[in-house]
């Protein structure tokens, strides 16, 4: 039973970040652009994250830099790709090379260390117990006292869904994405849909930052998201950007995480426990591609 | 062609004058940090070798990304077939001993192999199931990097280091300097040679690139589609693994943990900064590592981290896209406005 709380919770734990960021990445899925700067704006989130929390001495703060650190990315891409048309996977590369170069040197800068910043100045995001349900055996181990940023995923996949399907601001967003041409000619701008939908993955990459340095540990290290935002960019392209597939898919990358520690017991090498979810994420285009071809036949 | 220079000169100029910005935002001069970025990169012949030593790697996976994107395969996986390079190349170090000048080929030939090895699986999954190359190759990088990383603190760990290391390679595969120039260089000017003559007056490269310009137009034509992207993913990953090679042959002589972090995404980068242009790769890798060079000497003598290179990289790859994309707009608005005054005449 332990072993099985633990598991869950490591999933759960493994699956946040990438639940947020690839929900993020929906949003500009729908809206056409391809954009693979998730990996960066997670990065930038979670030294903003760092920032906030020891200087400001607030978690809340430390969330609210986190956002506007992936933001100031967002705006790079915008004047890029947006305004200037250049080409997104370029934007995308050099964005994330920049979110890497820019943290670190910036952490060198403010922090005056290399590799790694771990302070206990650093406030973590706290972990939410939920009265009642905490009493439940089993079920309160894993509903109750997650960290507060797991219940914002889960409210953001159900927010994401409505956003996208139920409004009309989702409708034009996926029209940007379906036929530009033809939701620029009744009126209303694509360029204008597509900013909005790099704004809102911002935000949520941002979140997803902030709960990698404070949540999942309360530490900034170089290159910390760890090709987490190219995971999440497998998993919106595994279910074509539905924030549903997406929280499902990423709950799988959550459990091989999860199983890739539980190993560690078993005295397999960590750098083998390690590859597991990019293991994992090989299956799982296996299996996409095994379908579309079905699908095709 | 003259565009090319143009928009590739104001590009440069245009970031490093943000990057000056930035500087300046920082409370540094910026003058003074490009004097002696500069200084220690490129003033004079014992900078400039080292410069060149380290361009190596940049160009050489900078070229195999070039070179894959111009011919459609998005191969990103330059860092993996890197890193195998490298270790086929130090594990054979360490266990075949010959005499020198046959133990370097035979060292040269086997990073290859592991790059090629590495880049062929991915071609194979995307032949065999019809995955795309693209996640395919970025998974793989992870894979190999721990995998790498396992390998020098396992089975091929040298027991009297401190941090994970393999002992060093048999000196006969050692790169030997010519003055303060490695040999490595050389290694790098026939690949680039190699590439271009492969690229522009062979068949091969002649059916690499139409399928690149237009995959169904290739098609039509008579090209086998399915070979060329697996020949054109096995060398595109033997340069990356040589790149590889040549770094474990030339420096440490041995697998040193954190090989390959700093020429992670090097490869890409130069290769969308030089628009697939192998020249240009060549040219703008050799920039590029003068930027790198010269800044782990500018933090001794200023207050700049040297991190500021990974900055200044960034920029650059962001404006000179941005400046040729620009310039492109705006000449064929003038074109368009050309034809429409002579049509109008």
């Amino acid at each position: 039973m332990r072993l099985l709380v633990g598991l869950i919770n490591g999933m759960i734990a493994g699956a946040t970040p990438i639940l947020l960021a690839a929900l993020g990445g929906a949003f500009t899925y729908y809206a056409g652009i391809f954009n693979i700067a998730m990996e960066g704006m997670m990065l930038a989130g979670a030294f903003g994250a760092v920032v906030g929390s020891y200087f400001l001495h607030s978690w809340v703060l430390g969330i609210v830099l986190s956002i506007a650190f992936a933001l100031v990315l967002a705006l790079i891409f915008i004047l890029f790709s947006v305004v200037l048309h250049t080409d997104e996977f370029v934007t995308g590369i050099a964005l994330n090379l920049f979110a890497v170069g820019a943290t670190t040197y910036l952490m060198r800068q403010t922090f005056n260390v290399k590799g790694v910043f771990a302070n206990e100045g650093i406030i973590p995001i706290p972990r939410l117990d939920i009265p009642l349900i905490e009493q439940i055996p089993f079920l309160g181990e894993v509903l109750s006292g997650q960290n507060l940023m797991v219940y914002i995923a889960v409210i953001a996949v159900i927010a994401v869904n409505f956003l996208i399907f139920r409004t009309r601001f989702g409708m034009r967003l996926r029209a940007a994405g379906y036929n530009a041409a033809c939701l620029d000619s009744s009126g209303v701008s694509t360029a204008r849909m597509r900013t909005a939908a790099l704004l809102l993955c911002a935000v949520l990459c941002g979140l997803a930052g902030a709960f990698l340095s404070l949540g999942y540990v309360t530490l900034f290290a170089e290159n910390m998201s760890a090709g987490r935002g190219w995971i999440s960019l497998a998993a919106i392209i595994l279910v074509s950007g539905n924030p549903t597939g997406i929280a499902v898919i990423s709950l799988l990358f959550g459990f091989s995480d999860g199983l890739g520690l539980l190993l560690q017991d078993y005295r397999v090498p960590s750098q083998f426990t390690s590859m597991v979810p990019y293991v994992a994420t090989l299956i799982a285009l296996y299996f996409y591609s095994v379908k579309e071809r079905k699908r095709k036949a | 062609m003259r565009n090319k220079w143009v928009s590739g000169l104001l590009g440069v100029l245009a970031a490093l004058l943000i990057g000056a910005f930035i500087m300046l935002l920082q409370g540094f001069n910026p003058l003074d940090v490009y004097a002696a970025l500069f200084q220690f990169s490129l003033g004079g012949l014992s900078p400039l070798a080292t410069t060149a030593k380290n361009a190596v790697p940049l160009v050489l996976t900078g070229l195999s990304a070039s070179i894959a994107f111009a011919s459609g395969p998005v191969n990103l996986g330059q860092p993996g077939q890197f890193l195998m390079g490298a270790l086929f190349a130090t594990v054979g170090g360490l266990y075949i001993h010959l005499p020198p000048v046959l133990e370097v080929a035979v060292l040269v030939l086997l990073a290859m192999l592991g790059g090629a090895l590495w880049a062929g699986l991915a071609a194979l999954l995307r032949m065999l199931f019809n995955m795309s190359e693209f996640i395919v190759t970025l998974m793989l990088n992870m894979i190999a990097d721990f995998f790498t990383a396992w390998a020098i603190a396992g089975p091929f760990m040298d027991k009297s280091a401190y941090s994970p290391m393999t002992p060093q390679i048999d000196p006969a595969g050692w790169l030997p300097s010519i003055g303060n120039f490695n040999t490595t260089i050389l290694f790098m000017i026939a690949a680039v040679g190699v590439c271009w003559f492969v690229f522009n007056r062979w068949k091969a490269g002649y059916e690499w690139r139409l399928s690149g310009q237009n995959s169904l137009f290739a098609r039509l034509g008579g090209c086998n589609i399915d070979r060329n992207f697996v020949s054109v993913m096995l060398f595109t990953g033997a340069l990356a693994g040589l790149a590889g090679g040549l770094l474990v042959m030339a420096g440490p002589h041995r697998f040193l943990k954190g090989l390959g972090a700093n020429y992670a995404w090097d490869g890409v980068m130069i290769a969308i900064v030089a628009n697939n242009g192998l020249i240009a790769t060549l040219l703008y890798g050799f920039f590029f590592s003068a930027i790198q060079t010269g800044a782990l000497g500018m933090e001794l003598i200023t207050a700049v981290p040297s991190e500021i290179s990974q900055v200044l990289q960034a920029v650059l790859v962001l404006v000179i896209v941005a400046s040729r994309e620009a310039l492109n707009v705006i000449l064929d608005r003038r074109e368009a406005r050309r034809r429409a005054k002579e049509r109008a005449a």
